[in-house]
């Protein structure tokens, strides 16, 4: 009996401690941290209908499970540009674009190494909802690491847009047009009405006002003192949007180059920009601006600006020329005025004699 | 000289009884008036409707616009192409087909019928008649739409007084189109964001040091405490990527070291938290970007070496378009000063991995 009752506790004791020390160990056990995910999503949805999509997420490391919870947040806009301002606090109020009540995704997902999972995510628009666009973002957390004074996470965000068609307030106004110069690690950019560096971007910054995203297409023309053209055929190459409330600069190279180049199995198209074929001088730019939504007016704006190109050489080489000019001319009237003087005396000393 | 002016001046005050200052007003209004009514002027009120979007199905459109010059219209002349401006080379949108399009109602200016039409190009006519209603619109079945859904196309109009679509045209004007449905070209991948973080990362995110914590051991008021960590980025989205960094600063219990919200350099002795992306010799700590791809970048006010600062929910690094991958290390800064309360102080830098709109 004393025998039984000792295995007895002696079992109790290996549940108590597996029971005690197994949850702390799954606890502490860190996901991955690296992940391949879809950055954006676009849908058209009539009002009274709904979409079903998946998402397709790999787990890029070889040795640990990728454990995500997923939840949908909104955004905005963080500045002119187009990186998204998350909406990450729990309590954050709703925007009036939200797609948060419409959409369906899984809370979970857990994706063996190097494996891939597809989750399925649905979409409804209700009947009564007005035409416009509406956008939130797809958040996928990877759980956070324990120990140490530096905890590092993991997140990827999928950002969804629907449209919803029908008669929709469109409202853009051109707000700067010109040379532009983007930021880069040591310069915050802006635009430029004198350049002394070989100008490779124009720009053009838009207020959205209506209640759709924008994504404006057109050209522009630049034209130097001469009278030479060049066209700027695509001002908005990447597709770029202008959110609800947003301004936004939309950069195009002067001269863009593409080119082929490997990504993950397959190819994609890079664009770059590239040096253009420029002369000091005066520029004039004109933009051909269009936008609207399917089935609404397609709307219009013309502007012309201008901008100069000075190179320091060129700056430096024209007041040299000027400078020789001058010099030239001074020397030349001197040289007219003694001859006359000489001539004047010569007159005088004839009269005399 | 004088006698030459007076004589200029009585010249001139004869003739200011002729030319009176109505007289040139209306001149000038004659010119503000008359020349635009004689200039081919725009279509308003222009528009398409898709009855799909969905890139390469077989649908109906619906242009519609207003006529605005008051002249009799023979032909409408309907150029399908990527580019709207109607003085450029037309380059026809890949996919569409509208060589089967029928013209099924029309409202408004009517009687038109299709006497031409190719891939990209309609021509509607009619016996040159007089605008009697201006707000018009012509619906087409059995066009195919574009396949290509990063980018646009536009119907280039103008109205003529020709029957045949020759001649000088009288409104012109062009409208936008665009499918919207992805559709994936088999030798293309669709748009991915892969993204990796760790105490150390390869640049393609193939591995990791599978490490994401680090323990920057024990302050003191007379050094700077310093640690690192690494992410890998790349994206073939056309957008880009960004990448935000968020978390509160260092805390133990209520206790905050706060972080700088400008650059700022490591001050010993002092309550600071900070992170760049740069290497640094001032403590020694991190590495510069490394990649091929110079168009992703770490944001300018994490750029400068020996200078730190975080605000939550800054953007740290990002591309404006296309880059594969690339990797950045985050250097982080922890000083202390004599008067902080002792406790271990931790924070989960959470980095957030985005593509761009």
């Amino acid at each position: 009996m004393k025998r039984f009752k000792s295995i007895v506790i002696a079992g109790l004791s290996v549940l108590v401690f597996a029971a005690a020390v197994l949850p702390a160990a799954s606890a502490s056990a860190q996901s991955s941290a690296a992940l391949s995910i879809v950055p954006k999503k676009n849908y058209v949805i009539e009002p009274g209908k709904s979409i079903k999509d998946t998402l397709t997420i790999r787990n890029l490391d070889s040795e640990k499970t990728l454990e995500l919870t997923l939840r949908v947040v909104d955004f905005s806009y963080t500045d002119d540009g187009g990186t998204p301002k998350l909406m990450l606090a729990e309590d954050a109020p709703q925007t009036t674009w939200s797609l948060k009540p419409y959409l369906t995704i899984p809370k979970s997902v857990s994706i063996a190494p190097n494996g891939t999972k597809t989750l399925n995510i649905s979409a409804s628009i209700p009947a009564k909802l007005g035409a416009g666009s509406y956008y939130s973002a797809i958040l996928y957390a990877a759980g956070s690491a324990d120990g140490g004074n530096v905890g590092l996470s993991a997140s990827g965000v999928t950002l969804a847009f629907v449209s919803v068609p029908g008669d929709v307030k469109e409202d853009l106004t051109l707000e700067h047009f010109g040379a532009y110069n983007p930021p880069t690690t040591t310069d915050k950019g802006g635009y430029m009405f004198i350049t002394e560096a070989k100008p490779r971007f124009i720009a053009y910054t838009l207020k959205n006002e209506g209640n759709v995203t924008e994504s404006p297409v057109g050209s522009i023309t630049l034209k130097n003192m001469f009278g030479q053209e060049q066209n700027i055929d695509n001002i908005n190459p990447n597709s770029s949007l202008a959110l609800i409330g947003q301004t936004r600069t939309f950069s195009t190279c002067i001269k863009l180059a593409s080119e082929e180049v490997e990504f993950n199995g397959g190819t994609t198209q890079s664009r770059s920009c590239v040096e253009p074929d420029l002369w000091p001088g005066l520029y004039t730019a004109t933009l051909d601006l269009y936008y609207g939504q399917n089935g609404n007016n397609t709307q219009e704006i013309n502007h012309t600006t201008h901008f100069w190109y000075l190179p320091w050489w060129f700056v430096i080489a024209f007041i040299l020329v000027l400078a020789a000019a001058t010099y030239g001319i001074w020397r030349l009237v001197q040289k007219i005025k003694g001859r006359n003087f000489a001539n004047q005396r010569r007159k005088l000393s004839r009269r005399r004699k | 000289m004088q006698h030459k002016l007076f004589r200029l001046h009585a010249f001139v005050f004869n003739w200011r009884h002729i030319f009176t200052e109505e007289l040139v007003a209306l001149v000038l209004v004659l010119f503000i008036f008359i020349a635009p009514a004689s200039a081919a002027m725009r279509f308003q009120e222009r528009s398409l409707y898709m009855n799909s979007t969905v890139p390469g199905a077989t649908t109906s459109y619906t242009v519609s616009f207003r006529y605005m010059s008051p002249q009799p219209v023979g032909s409408v002349d309907m150029l399908f192409c990527v580019d709207p401006i109607p003085y450029h080379a037309c380059v026809t949108p890949p996919g569409l087909d509208v060589s089967n399009a029928t013209l099924s109602t029309q409202t408004g200016e009517s009687n038109f019928a299709i006497l031409s039409k190719n891939s990209n190009h309609i021509l509607l006519s009619r016996t040159t008649s007089a605008i009697t209603t201006n707000a018009s619109s012509y619906k087409f079945d059995n066009i195919i739409n574009p396949t290509d859904t990063s980018q646009s196309f536009s119907i280039r109009l103008k109205s003529l007084t020709s029957v045949n679509g020759t001649g000088a045209q009288i409104d012109f004007g062009s409208i936008k189109g665009q499918v919207t449905d992805g559709v994936i070209i088999e030798t293309q991948v669709p748009p991915m964001l892969i993204f990796c973080l760790a105490q150390e990362v390869e640049e393609n995110c193939i591995d990791t040091n599978d490490t994401f914590y680090t323990d920057m051991g024990t302050l003191n008021s007379q050094s700077t405490l310093t640690a690192q960590s690494q992410m890998a980025v790349g994206t073939n989205a056309s957008g880009g990527f960004a990448i935000t960094a968020n978390g509160t600063p260092m805390s133990a219990a209520t206790n905050v070291i706060d972080a700088p919200s400008t650059p700022t350099e490591s001050k010993p002795g002092t309550n600071q938290f900070g992170m760049n992306l740069v290497e640094n010799n001032d403590p020694d700590v991190g590495e510069n970007p490394e990649g091929q791809w110079a168009n992703a970048i770490a944001s300018p006010n994490y750029s400068v070496p020996n200078m730190y600062m975080y605000v939550p929910g800054d953007v740290v690094a990002y591309s404006p378009n296309v880059s594969l991958m690339k990797k950045f290390t985050v250097s982080y800064i922890l000083n202390a000063s004599p008067s902080l309360r002792a406790g271990v102080y931790t924070t989960t830098m959470t980095f957030i991995a985005s593509g761009r709109f």
